[in-house]
């Protein structure tokens, strides 16, 4: 693990007397895709935070690149924040600029990698235009923009798809990935648990300022075991409810996805789906991310 | 990067900006127009109201005032020989503006002469005609008692008292009096530019902070730093409107003379405004501006550095009421000394207050304008303010810091102290 570009090492930060984090421990390798996950004040921004060196652990250390954060590593991140903004009587250009140089890029450097941006995004024609002319998918696009112009290694991306229309999304999904192709390291916090499945390589799930789980999706999956029945059959969907030791994690008219819980047969569940509907298939699958999240929250 | 250069990225994007308002373009050329038209507005007002030749009907009684009255101004002053029931029906009708009843026993005893008119006389009218009547009995009745001219050059003499400030070094220099209003001015200058200036502060903290661009920003620079960048940089806006100022002031009071000439076309008001001027121009030296310059500089960082702390404690400028206050206190109650010291430069109680860091802008460059200052004050001053600001920045920086990144919490004074001991 010698090739870690982001680690906290028993990081805790307190406000007050209440932890927000609480002596948090990961690490995140080069050109990965690292899933931030966890219910609403669980620790996640506070986290984002000290990675960023706008707030200071009080306890742990937390490194980029090898280096414990400082003013000097900030040029190293480009941070999206979930509430975002921009100065809405700047030009689209110069407010990029302004952000670019703010991380220490030169103005003409500042000005070349955002001309490319802004093309990617098909935004050329906005440079001239005060953000406040724009809508909120443009506005969106252009503090995407203001995270990445200045070539960071670490890239934070709180919630990056909100506000965006589908043919946007795929956009930004298919950067997100070219970024990691050419080995960024990519923090991505969510609560949409789809886009974590489709994107990250790793997760760190956060309860009440505690990681309480973490590593790499297809080992944490295994780890669960295959705990999940996904059925498809012909017939009337309410043999569901009688099952026992078991939680439906979703059910339509021909599908279900069954989540088996301690003392859960699966052989019983499939004798008494076999004896009232006709079954299609069932198989024995790996839990969602979405499953894993519900799971550990609510035991933590 | 270095912090210094940081500071200069942020200084430049927060004088820039505003440079380039609409509000600070408009607000800058604004005020030499305005001081224009004050300038040339009353000889302009004079040019166009005496176009309409004013005259008023004089009822002498004793038959010799109005002879010298009309041999002053014969189209001012009628003589008339209609009654009087007769004049105040033609004053009723507004056939006549007015009439001048002057009483037979006027030149033997105290009775009053009565200037009768329909109200559009104007000050000017009126005291002219009392100046004209009192100079007209006294003339007459010097006559009558066969006065020698010796004795009305007496009475003539005007004796001028000359006001003369001597400086430490022996320099002189002419009190015109002007120089106790010029002070209260200035002090009234600043204390309209730390309010404003410092009320851009906070809306320009509040704008980062509800916008949550400020997130974005911190995580690029210190907050000490963006900080720091804004306070200067729109210290910097501010300096650059008063050397605006300051040079098309200059310009315009150096071509006031010709200027009015030109608008009210009277060579008599050019040459009493070019005589005004020698005596206001070395007023403002260039020691004096300075000082003004230095002591608005200073009070500025000092005022905004709290209206920074304001502007992050809260979410919506309506909820920096209540912190605001005792900032705006602050600045008005050197306004309450303000006449008393432009008035009394040297009175203990001036000198006092104006080393008060907080009301040192207001006060001392007041105090400047009047008299020149001990250097030692001065120096005292600035080195009290300048620890006030550094220290106050200290404090605003520690909560700005928490402030900026801190939602939906109450802003309290207690909060604000925890704020500041936060680690």
């Amino acid at each position: 693990m010698n090739n870690s570009v982001v680690s906290f090492e028993n990081v805790s930060k307190r406000f007050g007397k209440q932890y927000a984090v609480d002596g948090v421990s990961f690490e995140v390798q080069e050109g990965r895709i690292f899933g931030l996950l966890g219910p609403n004040g669980a620790g996640k921004t506070t986290s984002i935070r000290m990675l960023t060196n706008i707030l200071v652990p009080d306890e742990g250390v937390v490194r980029l690149g090898g280096e414990v954060v400082s003013p000097e590593t900030q040029r190293h991140i480009g941070y999206l924040p979930e509430e975002r903004g921009l100065y809405k009587k700047m030009k689209v250009k110069e407010q990029l600029i302004y952000f670019s140089r703010l991380k220490g890029l030169s103005r003409s450097d500042s000005a070349k990698s955002i001309s490319y941006w802004l093309d990617r995004f098909g935004a050329k024609e906005w440079a001239e235009k005060e953000v406040s002319e724009l809508s909120k998918g443009m506005q969106q696009k252009i503090q995407f923009i203001a995270t990445i112009a200045h070539d960071p290694m670490c890239l934070i991306f709180d919630e990056p798809f909100s506000g965006l229309d589908p043919i946007n999304s795929e956009l930004l999904k298919d950067i997100i990935l070219e970024l990691r192709s050419t080995g960024k390291t990519i923090f991505f916090a969510t609560h949409r648990m789809e886009q974590v499945e489709q994107l990250c390589d790793d997760i760190a799930l956060f309860n009440h300022g505690k990681l309480v789980l973490s590593g790499e999706v297809s080992k944490v999956k295994a780890a669960f075991g295959k705990n999940t029945l996904k059925i498809r059959f012909k017939g009337s969907p309410d043999f569901l409810n009688q099952l026992e030791h078991v939680r439906i994690a979703s059910k339509s008219q021909h599908s279900a996805e069954i989540v088996l819980k301690d003392g859960a047969d699966d052989q019983k569940i499939l004798r008494h789906a076999l004896d009232s509907v006709h079954v299609h298939s069932f198989e024995l699958i790996e839990p969602s991310v979405q499953e894993i999240f519900i799971d550990t929250i609510s035991k933590s | 990067m270095s912090m210094i250069k940081k500071i200069f990225v942020v200084i430049e994007r927060e004088y820039l900006v505003r440079l380039r308002s609409k509000v600070f373009i408009i607000s800058t050329l604004l005020a030499p127009v305005l001081m224009v038209l004050i300038l040339v507005l009353p000889s302009v007002i004079n040019a166009l109201s005496g176009d309409k030749a004013q005259y008023f009907v004089v009822h002498d009684e004793t038959g010799l005032i109005d002879t010298l009255l009309m041999s002053q101004d014969s189209v001012f002053y009628q003589r008339s020989e209609t009654g009087l029931d007769e004049l105040r029906s033609q004053l009723n009708l507004r056939e006549i503006q007015g009439y001048i009843h002057i009483p037979a026993s006027v030149l033997d005893s105290n009775v009053s002469v009565t200037f009768f008119h329909d109200g559009s006389a104007g000050i000017t009218a009126g005291s002219r005609i009392r100046s004209d009547i009192r100079q007209s009995i006294r003339d007459i009745k010097l006559d009558q008692l066969e006065t020698p001219r010796e004795v009305r050059e007496v009475l003539e003499e005007r004796i001028s008292v000359d006001n003369v400030i001597v400086s430490e070094t022996g320099e002189e220099a002419a009190d015109s009096g002007l120089s106790a209003i010029l002070g209260f001015i200035m002090g009234f200058i600043i204390y309209g530019a730390m309010l404003g200036y410092g009320t851009l502060i906070l809306k320009s903290v509040l704008e980062e902070k509800s916008s949550r661009i400020v997130e974005v920003v911190v995580s690029s620079v210190r907050s000490f730093e963006l900080l720091l960048g804004k306070l200067f940089g729109i210290a910097l806006l501010g300096l650059t409107q008063f050397v605006i100022w300051s040079v098309s002031g200059a310009a315009i009071l150096f071509f006031a003379a010709p200027l009015i000439a030109l608008f009210s076309g009277s060579a008599e008001g050019s040459a009493e405004m070019a005589e005004a001027q020698a005596i206001s121009i070395p007023v403002i030296g260039i020691d004096v501006w300075i000082g003004f310059t230095g002591f608005f500089l200073l009070g500025f960082l000092i005022y905004s550095s709290l209206f920074a702390a304001v502007g992050a404690a809260v979410e919506q400028e309506s909820d920096g009421q209540q912190l605001q206050l005792p900032i705006v206190m602050l600045i008005i109650v050197p306004l309450l000394f303000l006449f008393a010291v432009a008035d009394h430069p040297t009175s203990t109680m001036a000198v006092i207050t104006s080393m008060i860091p907080f009301f040192a802008p207001i006060l001392m460059p007041a105090r400047m304008a009047v008299i020149s200052v001990p250097f030692w004050q001065l120096a005292l001053t600035f080195l009290l303010m300048l620890l006030t600001f550094l220290f106050l920045i200290w404090v605003s920086a520690r909560i700005y810091r928490v402030g900026i990144l801190m939602y939906g919490k109450e802003a309290s004074f207690k909060e604000l102290w925890k704020w500041i001991w936060q680690d």
